[in-house]
């Protein structure tokens, strides 16, 4: 067996076009991830007597198990239960499932930021009379920021490699792609080879801009 | 100025940090509060803007009264605004230059237009020698540099009385100077400050009033010279002895 780099040149555009499917699964459910990720990091933050009990179970219970199984679960599982999700279509379930799962890591990056402003200078700001939100959002979150986007970005690459798992539901995206093509012409070796240049590339830019942003939040404030 | 009546903090089930406190204090006094540590001398100063929540008893600032018994948030934020607090560690905005830090009260509590905050800020920056300091963000400043501006921060909203929970303690000894130098000269303009120190030899010289607290509670309370210089009570005796070798 040999690799055929002349079938890996030409696949690999093919593959590579699929892009814009991974990119925008990806991007989605960044929105979506944020958005869980910060209501549930202020329900637990202020304390939601209730809520952030049940928030720290479903956030375990995310972390617990395997995203591919949350998929299955979710679109297999989940839709003798529901004819929205029966007749959902698998890119949206994809999407939907990776929010869910990224919003419960983005929700403890989020907390571990909010709690990482000192007690002191909340004390201050309330010796000085200010109240409950103007201490959050002038003083709390403007520091938590600068702590969360590092591993935010994190969670972003993370999550961009999560999309592959799309394909299991039969989404053609790159992976998906990937496999269809490979299935055709047996040559899986070269195709599954375009999948890992790929996603090696786009982590490879999204690294280095976390480098940058790494250092802006470093001396941002000093 | 200030009154507090039937004051105690407990902590857990029976850990009583404070019994039954009774209080005066005058505009204009100079209060130093002196004792062993975990004798609740910190404790009764923030009792005093509620940042510890006191178990029983009423404190009054100003003109605000806040029973522990029934209380609202709004009852308690009115009753914060009427004092300002130096803490041990600073506590500056570390988000903040120190211009800002001054300011962020000015703006957000007592709604003052920025304009005006500024002028404010850098006047009271002044005062303590920040001046040149203005735009640094607290990492960029020592820490005598850093209490100073947490004093011009205390100034800014022009409290009824400054509550210095032990401002030296976690300070360089070589820094210390600066920042008692500072409390001095507010001591001097006679504004109304209630400090709680390890400075024996400062609260001699600054304090008009000197209140010695051991085990929860106020065990001696007179004038420096009744209390650092004439002690009748043994236990002040002994603390005294102790912590001037």
């Amino acid at each position: 067996m040999k690799f055929n780099w002349e079938y890996f040149f030409q696949t690999l555009p093919y593959v590579a076009s699929k892009l814009n499917i991974t990119l925008s699964l990806t991007i989605i459910s960044a929105i979506f991830s944020l958005i869980i990720g910060m209501v549930f990091a202020l329900i637990s933050y202020y304390k939601v007597v209730g809520l952030s009990q049940l928030l720290k179970v479903w956030v375990s219970f995310i972390r617990g198990t395997p995203v591919a199984t949350q998929l299955f679960f979710f679109y297999y599982g989940l839709a003798n239960l529901s004819s929205w999700i029966l007749n959902m279509s698998p890119t949206v379930a994809v999407a939907v499932i990776m929010s869910l799962n990224m919003g419960a890591f983005v929700s403890e990056t989020i907390r571990g930021s909010l709690i990482s402003v000192d007690e002191g200078q909340r004390e201050a700001a309330m010796s000085l009379g200010m109240s409950g939100w103007q201490m959050t959002s002038r003083i709390v979150i403007p520091q938590a920021i600068r702590v969360a986007l590092p591993p935010l970005f994190n969670d972003l690459i993370n999550l961009f490699k999560m999309s592959s798992l799309a394909f299991l539901v039969g989404v053609r995206d790159v992976m998906g792609a990937a496999k269809i093509e490979g299935a055709n012409t047996f040559q899986f070796f070269e195709c599954y080879a375009c999948v890992m240049l790929i996603y090696w590339v786009i982590t490879l830019i999204l690294t280095a801009f976390q480098k940058v942003l790494e250092k802006r939040c470093d001396s941002i404030y000093a | 100025m200030v009154e507090v009546t039937g004051l105690s903090k407990t902590f857990g089930k029976d850990t009583e940090v404070l019994k039954d406190i009774n209080l005066k204090i005058k505009k204009n006094e100079v209060v130093a509060i002196l004792g062993p540590s975990g004798t609740g001398k910190s404790t009764l100063l923030r009792c005093l803007n509620y940042l510890c929540e006191p178990t029983t008893g009423t404190v009054r600032v100003g003109n605000v009264t806040v029973d522990a018994a029934h209380h609202t948030r709004q009852e308690v934020r009115n009753l914060r605004r009427q004092s300002a607090m130096v803490f041990q560690g600073y506590n500056l905005f570390k988000n903040k230059t120190a211009k800002e830090n001054v300011m962020e009260a000015l703006v957000t509590v007592q709604k003052k237009p920025k304009a005006e905050a500024e002028q404010i800020a850098l006047k009271l920056l002044e005062k303590v020698g920040m001046l040149e300091r203005k735009d640094f963000y607290p990492a960029k400043m020592s820490g005598g540099q850093q209490q100073r501006v947490g004093i011009a921060r205390a100034l800014a909203v022009n409290p009824d009385v400054l509550l210095f929970d032990e401002p030296t303690s976690a300070l360089d000894p070589e820094l210390v100077g600066e920042v008692l130098n500072t409390i001095k000269q507010l001591a001097e303009e006679d504004t109304t400050m209630i400090l709680v120190t390890h400075e024996i030899r400062f609260a001699r010289n600054v304090a008009t009033r000197i209140i010695f607290m051991d085990g929860g509670q106020i065990v001696v309370d007179g004038t420096p010279e009744e209390v650092i210089d004439h002690p009748e009570n043994p236990r002040l005796r002994q603390f005294l002895n102790f912590v001037t070798k």
